[in-house]
Parts: structure tokens; sequence; C-alpha cells
């Protein structure tokens, strides 16, 4: 009896997981197959669950309805130029805050983690009142230069380099090896896992965003692509939503197979936000 | 040898210091303590620039009259803004909408975490697999998850409503009716955050040592009681930090409102950043959006405080 | 190669002095070796003159120039780390090459240089590995070859040797002694094991509290200690300290091995050039050739070192004397070394047998 009751009780798991699974899996293939459809199949009721005809001209719909060639180049720029910036200021921050002692060190350090905590849309209308002051809005450089400081990437790098025995450090430096030197080929390559997490995290992030662009920018020649997708929507009348589909695919895909090839290290930059 | 001889016996080597190196020595130093500050000067720039300089800005700005039209003209209006903001129908609406959204997502979504976190936190692969596709939405842009549900919760062809009526329920009219809009926005908030949340439990669930739980077996301790003296208490750190972190993400929504409903029907789901949205780049309410956004700062400004202060009084008990 | 020399040499951290005001020559080519129980300042000394510390008072000097102003990587010294400190993400070859590149020295030349000391070290064949791919033994080899490499004028260690096992400890002392021969450099040593600092240095410097006890090749350090510290803590077990017999400002110290272990039945043949006690056994440790025996005494507890053979019975009673002249004598408040019972200074004769 007990025996039955531990294996019914192992199936009600299965069947749990394989639910829960199902809730978060499901809306995805359920857009992918959507993308696919005709717009009378869309419209079928009941949903067929896989389209009939595999309707790749969406895509093109999707493509075409807007300049997402220009789109896409520029979300590639925008959150390429912020990773490489916000890489070239935490480095040589987060190396002061784990290696030196200097008067004002807590303090600053305190700066860095209020600007951790407080998120930019409570601040973004001074930002745009002072980059439209310098001409910059509706530009790329409004999309770069406010993200070019990263308060995560300076915490998550100052933990790696702390983790350095500062014997290797003194051996460098008997070695010969200025500060600007240790860092850069003693202390980074041994922080390039942590790098790795960090890059994806900023990566996906503002490969995602679409507040900020939504804000600073009003013509073609400078959104990205997440605000090219959502403008879809707006397109006509009628919602298509196979297009509509077919057209977040392309946002989503990337981000789909970065997180299947680098799975252990996106959780663990997200859930690295925690400590 | 039966002792070295001591230093001093040396000729000549007391003079020889001064010009030793190449640089002046004081050079030498004055460069040794300005380097961390040189370190930190680009972040710490941009920090200034487009972080706490803003945030004075975003004060002085709520006791102005502008708009983004015309930068050139701005006006002193005191408290004004402020109390054009309380007497503002729409904002008191907008106010109650976050003070719920908040409340229902924070809620729900932990208590859900929580729960799947205790089931999921297991060694097998299977959990790993399930773990990983929970926390998959969180990765995708809001935009993709925005479109997504709203094609789901469509009235007409929508997934949502054709399973329910399969199963013989009335269809729903999700978005478009004031009364389910603001709850759809919450499950779609849900859907999206319960991953991460989970994924934070299970790393507090395992940073318990495992023999508390070994000594409370040989205590023969009931699994509730285990849950509710040892299991919470221990993760109570990590509920803190989900508690600060999602009322904060709560507060911040915007990208589901602008896609999915733009604050509508009739208002109903308007929230703080939309609205500071609004009234700053459609209405040209510089004012309004300014002090609007004051207030948000505050209110995310004693969270952040609240979470300074345990975390240091966590690392002073430790 | 140069002499490296210390004058009031100070070392303070957050108002405490933990190096106070050293006076040392390290004459070149010496194997020096600094020891002292841990928290003496012997590795602060060591640091300082690597330069990763900087000095609160006083100079150094190395070769003739002061280098109290000189970052460590200009100061011509190499350093090996208790813990190795290589670069965990450079092969063996890019760790040993480091130096020699931030010198600007050419690619070629690097690479016969670093090929010439793999080869001297044996680890021509590990040239490609990581840090984390070697052995412990292995390791300290690439450690040793990345200061040789750079053909310093000095050579510092800090406890290079406590990380090894035991066996492979002893290998690399005896390595790192004819290394010393072979290249003639100036070896500047931190240990805080009196074994180490009396097999490898040809000078020994004592120290305890950040000062110097007492500096010495190891035959007189042992021979002749200056003072109470040195006499407990060169020599192993420690010296044994008694009262002395009728001068209250003085205490009387004799080794263990120089003590002779008498069954109580067998009365000692009374004589003034002896020093008698007797007592009880308490205990035991038989270390294999030698026994040590723990005895209670009537002036007080003393250990005796004695051959395995004679295999007391624990709580045997038992009398212990010390020929005179194996006691030493020192000042109870000053805690320096008077001399010896007997009046005879044995050093001038004993001394002769270093080097």
């Amino acid at each position: 009896m007990k025996r039955v009751g531990a294996i019914s009780l192992k199936t009600a798991e299965w069947i749990g997981l394989l639910v829960v699974a199902l809730l978060f899996v499901f809306p995805f293939l359920w857009m992918a197959s959507t993308a696919f459809k005709t717009m009378p199949e869309v419209r079928q009721f009941p949903p067929s669950l896989l389209p009939e005809s595999w309707e790749w001209s969406n895509f093109v719909r999707a493509w075409e309805s807007g300049p997402f060639l220009m789109y896409t180049v520029n979300s590639i720029v925008v959150a390429v130029g912020i990773l490489v910036l916000q890489f070239l200021t935490a480095v040589p921050a987060a190396y002061a805050f784990a290696r030196y002692r200097f008067p004002g060190r807590s303090l600053l350090f305190g700066l860095v983690l209020v600007v951790l905590m407080i998120p930019g849309q409570v601040i973004f209308l001074p930002i745009y009142v002072q980059l439209s002051g310098w001409g910059l809005v509706n530009t790329l450089w409004s999309l770069i230069i406010p993200y070019a400081a990263s308060a995560f990437g300076i915490f998550l790098l100052r933990q790696a380099f702390m983790q350095v025995p500062d014997e290797v450090i003194e051996a460098a430096r008997l070695d010969n090896a200025s500060e600007w030197r240790i860092m850069w080929t003693i202390m980074v390559p041994m922080a390039k896992p942590v790098l790795v997490t960090f890059g994806l995290f900023s990566f996906i992030y503002h490969w995602n965003d679409y507040f900020w662009p939504l804000i600073m920018t009003n013509s073609d020649e400078v959104r990205t692509l997440p605000i090219g997708i959502s403008s879809l929507h707006m397109s006509d009348g009628g919602t298509l939503w196979n297009v509509m589909m077919a057209g977040n695919m392309i946002l989503i895909l990337p981000i789909l197979v970065i997180f299947f090839v680098a799975q252990r290290h996106i959780i663990k930059a997200f859930v690295y936000q925690s400590k | 040898m039966r002792k070295a001889a001591t230093a001093h016996e040396l000729p000549g080597t007391g003079q020889v210091q001064a010009k030793a190196a190449g640089m002046p020595v004081a050079w030498l130093e004055l460069a040794t303590r300005l380097r961390p500050y040189l370190y930190l000067a680009p972040a710490m720039i941009c920090f200034l620039l487009f972080f706490f300089y803003p945030i004075g800005s975003i004060i002085y700005l709520s006791f102005l009259d502008w708009s983004l039209i015309n930068l050139e003209e701005m006006e002193w209006v005191g408290l004004q803004n402020y109390r054009d903001l309380l007497a503002d129908q729409d904002f008191r609406q907008v106010l109650g909408n976050t003070a719920v959204f908040t409340v229902a997502t924070v809620g729900i979504g932990l208590t859900l975490s929580f729960l799947l976190a205790l089931w999921l936190n297991k060694k097998a692969k299977v959990y790993g697999i399930i773990q990983a596709t929970v926390f998959s939405p969180h990765i995708i842009s809001l935009v993709s998850v925005s479109m997504l549900w709203m094609w789901l919760m469509d009235p007409q062809f929508g997934l949502l409503n054709a399973a329910l009526e399969a199963v013989g329920l009335p269809g729903y009219t999700w978005l478009a009716d004031p009364k389910s809009s603001l709850l759809s926005l919450i499950i779609v908030s849900i859907w999206k955050g319960v991953g991460y949340n989970t994924l934070i439990f299970i790393a507090g669930l395992q940073s318990i040592p495992g023999d508390i739980y070994e000594a409370a077996a040989l205590d023969q301790s009931p699994w509730w009681r285990t849950l509710v003296r040892i299991t919470i208490p221990m993760l109570s750190p990590t509920i803190f930090f989900l508690l600060i972190i999602n009322t904060i993400s709560s507060f911040q929504v915007f990208d589901t409102i602008a896609i999915m409903t733009q604050g509508g029907p009739i208002n109903s789901t308007n929230m703080l950043v939309y609205y500071i949205y609004e009234q700053g780049m459609d209405f040209y309410n510089g004012g309004l959006a300014a002090s609007a956004s004051v207030i948000l700062l505050i209110l995310v400004g004693i969270l952040t405080a609240l979470h300074f202060l345990f975390m240091s009084r966590r690392v002073h008990y430790r | 190669m140069a002499r490296v020399v210390l004058q009031g040499v100070t070392k303070t951290f957050q108002n405490q002095k933990v190096v106070k005001g050293l006076d040392l020559v390290i004459p070149d080519g010496s194997f020096t070796v600094l020891v002292g129980p841990s928290g003496c300042g012997k590795s602060t000394t060591l640091r300082m003159i690597a330069g990763l510390e900087t000095v609160s008072d006083g100079n150094i000097l190395i070769g003739d120039q002061a280098v109290n102003a000189l970052p460590p990587g200009k100061r011509d010294v190499a350093m090996v780390f208790q813990n190795y400190a290589l670069y965990p993400t450079m092969n063996v070859f890019d760790n040993i090459a480091y130096g020699l590149r931030n010198r600007g020295i050419s690619k070629k030349d690097c690479k016969l240089l670093v090929e010439e000391i793999a080869e001297i070290v044996g680890l021509s064949d590990y040239l490609k590995r990581k840090p984390s791919q070697l052995s412990g033994g292995q390791r300290q080899r690439v450690a040793l070859a990345r200061a040789m490499v750079k053909k310093p004028k000095v050579f510092l260690m800090d406890e290079p040797l406590s990380n090894l096992d035991a066996k492979l400890r002893n290998q690399m002392r005896v390595e790192l002694t004819s290394l010393h021969k072979q290249l003639g450099t100036t070896f500047i040593y931190v240990t805080h094991d009196q074994v180490e600092a009396m097999t490898m240095g040809d000078q020994i410097v004592v120290m305890s509290e950040g000062q110097i006890m007492q500096v010495a090749a190891p035959m007189d350090l042992y021979q002749e200690p200056e003072n109470l510290f040195v006499a407990q803590f060169i020599g192993s077990p420690a010296m044994n300290i008694v009262s002395a017999e009728g001068r209250s400002d003085q205490l009387w110290g004799f080794r263990p091995e120089k003590a002779l272990l008498l069954p109580a039945s067998v009365s000692p043949v009374p004589a003034d050039d002896r020093w008698v006690a007797k007592g009880q056994v308490v205990s035991r440790e038989i270390l294999g050739s030698d026994t040590l025996f723990h005895v209670e005494t009537e002036k007080g507890r003393v250990i005796v070192k004695a051959d395995t053979e004679e295999a007391r019975l624990l709580g045997g009673a038992v009398t212990v004397t010390v020929a005179k002249p194996h006691m030493y004598v020192f000042d109870r408040a000053s805690k320096k070394r008077v001399g010896r019972l007997g009046g005879r200074e044995q050093a001038a004769t004993l001394a002769g047998g270093v080097s």
C-alpha cells in the first residue's frame, strides 16, 4: 500500500513539474507558433496548436515594416558601447575600492550602493533636460553616456578583486609592474568569470531596455529594436498578431540563444545582485 | 665573526638617500595618494552627472513651473506643484493603483516564489531545468512579454479565453475592462518576476547549514515547525532583501503599461512612473512630473534607507 | 650583488611599533636568516627591504643606495613568497617572463633567459602549464625561477618552504643552500623554524618583539647565547632555566642534552664542579634516537635529553647532574647572559668549528 502511495506521489510531482514548466515555456512556444500562422488561422476557433503552413513571410513583413536593420545596428551599438564604457570605468574604480585605503573610501562606496539601489526611472526628467541642453537628445549618445558607469559592475568587480591574494600583487610589484599594468594584466584576467557574468547582465539589460530609448529618442535613425518592435502593433486597424509575434521572435532570439549557451553565467549574474 | 659590524660603523651611508630615487620623494608620495581618486574619477564623474546632480535637479525642478517645450522659461512657484498634484484626482488614483499593484505583485509573487523554491530546491537535474525554465521570462524584454500577453489576453482570439471557453467558463475582457485591467498587469508582472525570486530564495535556502536540519530531524520536529522555526527565520535576510527589491521595482513599472494599456481604460492602470512620463513628455507639465518624481524618489529613498539599515545591522551582529 | 644595511629601521602600524630601530648589516653574498616567533617583526623587516612596506623611520641601503623611496620593482631584489604567489592566469613561461617584460626586455632575450632558468630548476617540460596543473614542489620551483631570472642583487624569501611536506622541505633546503653557493648572491631568508635557520644560514638574526636579540653564526648562537631569549629560542627542546643557588639576581640555565640522569640509588659523587638536583621522572617522549625525560626536581621542572637505551621507569627517582661549565648564568633583571658557572668562557675555542 505504502509503496503504491509513494509511486503515485512521485507521479503527481512529475505532473506538477510539467505544469510549472509549461506555464513558463508554453507562452513562448505559442508566440513561435503564432509567428508562423496566417491571419485566418490566427483568428480560428478553436485555435490550432501548430501552424498549418509555415508562413516565413511574417518575419519578412515584420522586418520590412520599418528600418529594422537600423534598429538592430543601433541596439548592438548601444548595448556594446555601454558594455565597453562600463568595463573601462568599473575596472579602475573597483580596483581602487578593493586595493587602496584612502580617506573617503567608505563614503564613496556608500554612494555607489545608493546608485545601485535607486532606479533611473526616478530621475529621467532632469537627465533629459540636461542632455537636451547639451544637444544630445535624440542621438545614440543619449542612450549610452548616462549608463557609462555601472554601480553593479563596480560592486561585482570589487568583490572579485578583493579575493585576489595580496601576495600575487606584491609579486607583480617586485616584478616592476606599474599599478596600471597590475590592474590590467593580473587583476582583470583573474576576474574573468565575473567579467563575463557582468557583461552578460549588462548586455541583456540594455538590449531589452525599452524605457530609456523611448524617452530619449524620437526618430528612427537612433531608435533601438525594442522600440521598433513595440510599434508593430500600432501599425493598422486590426492587430496582426502573427507579424507582431514574428517581430518579437527577432527581439528575443539572440537573448534565448545566449541563455542556452551561458545559462549558468546568466543565472549567476542575476542572482548575484542579491549579495 | 663574533658579531656583525653595526651599521653606524659604515662610512658615508647617511647622505646618499636624498638623491636615490629618480623622482623627488614628495612628488612620488603625492602621486601614490592621488592614485585611488584618479581611478575612481571616471565612474564617479558619471554618477555625479547622471545620478547625483539629477537628484538635486529634480528636487529643484519640482518647485518650478516649466515644460520640455521651452526650457528657457522656468518660473519659481514654490509648493504649487505639490498642491496641484495632491488635488489631482488622477494622481490619487495613480497612487492607489501603484499601492494595489505593489502589494499584490510583491505579496503573491513572493509567496509563490517561496513555495516554488521549497519545492525546486533539490539536487536532481530535472529541478535545475525547471528552475531555468521558470527563470527564463526574466531575461526577456518586457516589450516581448507585454505583447505576448496582450495576444494571450486578446478577448476575441486569445488563448486564455479559448481555454476558459473550452472548459465551459465565460471569456474575460482582461485589459479592456477597468475592473480586470490592473489584475491583468499584476499577472504579467508576477509571471515575469517569479523565476528571479525563486532563484534568490533557493540561493538563500542553500546557504542554511544542513546540520541545523539534521538536528531538527533528530529532535523529531514536524516539517511545518521546521519551516516556521528554522527555515523562515534563517531566510529572513533573503526575504527582506526581496521585499525591498520587489517593492522598488513595482514602483518602477512602466513598460507593461506603456505597451499594454497606456494607463487605461479610464486611468485604471496608470501608475507612478507612467504618470510622470505622461505629464512630462506628453502633456508638457514639467512641474507636475517633477513633483511626482520627487514623491517617487522619497518612497524609493525610504526603502533604500531601510535596506541599508538592515544590512548594516546584519554586518554588525555577524 | 650587494650588501644590505639597515640603520635604525622602524615600522609603526597604527601607533604600534612592530619593528624598533633595527641596526643590521647583511654582508654581500651571505645567507642571512631572520628568525623569531610569529609577530616578532621579521616578515615586516623583509617586506620593508622589498619595498612592500614603507619605512616609518630609519634607512635601508641596498649596495650603497638608499632605497627608502624606491618602489619594489626598482630595488633590484626578488622575493619568493610563502604561498608562491604565482600568477594563476599565466602559464609557467609567462610567470617567469613577466618581470622581464616589465623591464622592457625584448621577446627574443626573454625567451632565451626563461629557457635557461627553466633548465636550471628543471621546469623545461612544464613551460606551457598553468600553476594549477603543477605540484607544490613544482610551483616552488616556478617561484624560484621567477626570482632568479631577474638576476637580482638580493634574494628575499619569506618562509618559502612552510607549505611543503616534510620530505620535500628537507630536499628544498639542500637545494636552496647549494643554489646560494652557486649564485653567490645575498640571500635574506625569513623563517620561524630554528632548524631551518640553523641548517641554512651563515648569519642568523634572532628577533623578538621588533628587536634584534642576537646576530651570530649558527654555532655561536647555540654555544654562546647572549641572552635568555636566544638561549631558550635556539635549541630543541629549549634550555632549562632554574633559579640560581644563593643569588636571587641571577638565573641559571642548561641545555637538556648536557644534563646527566642517574638513578637515585646511585648517589652521585659529590663534587664542586657539578650542579645536582634530585627528582622524579614524570613523563617521557621517545624520539627514536633520543628520549626526553621530564623531571620534577627539588629545583624545578627540567627536561633531560638522553639516549633511548637509558630507559628509566616512569615515576622513578632520579638525580639530574650538569657539569658546571655547561651552566649558563643570566642576569634576572636584564635577561642578559653574564657568563658560565665555573667561570670558564668557552666561546673562543668552540666558535672555530663554524662555517
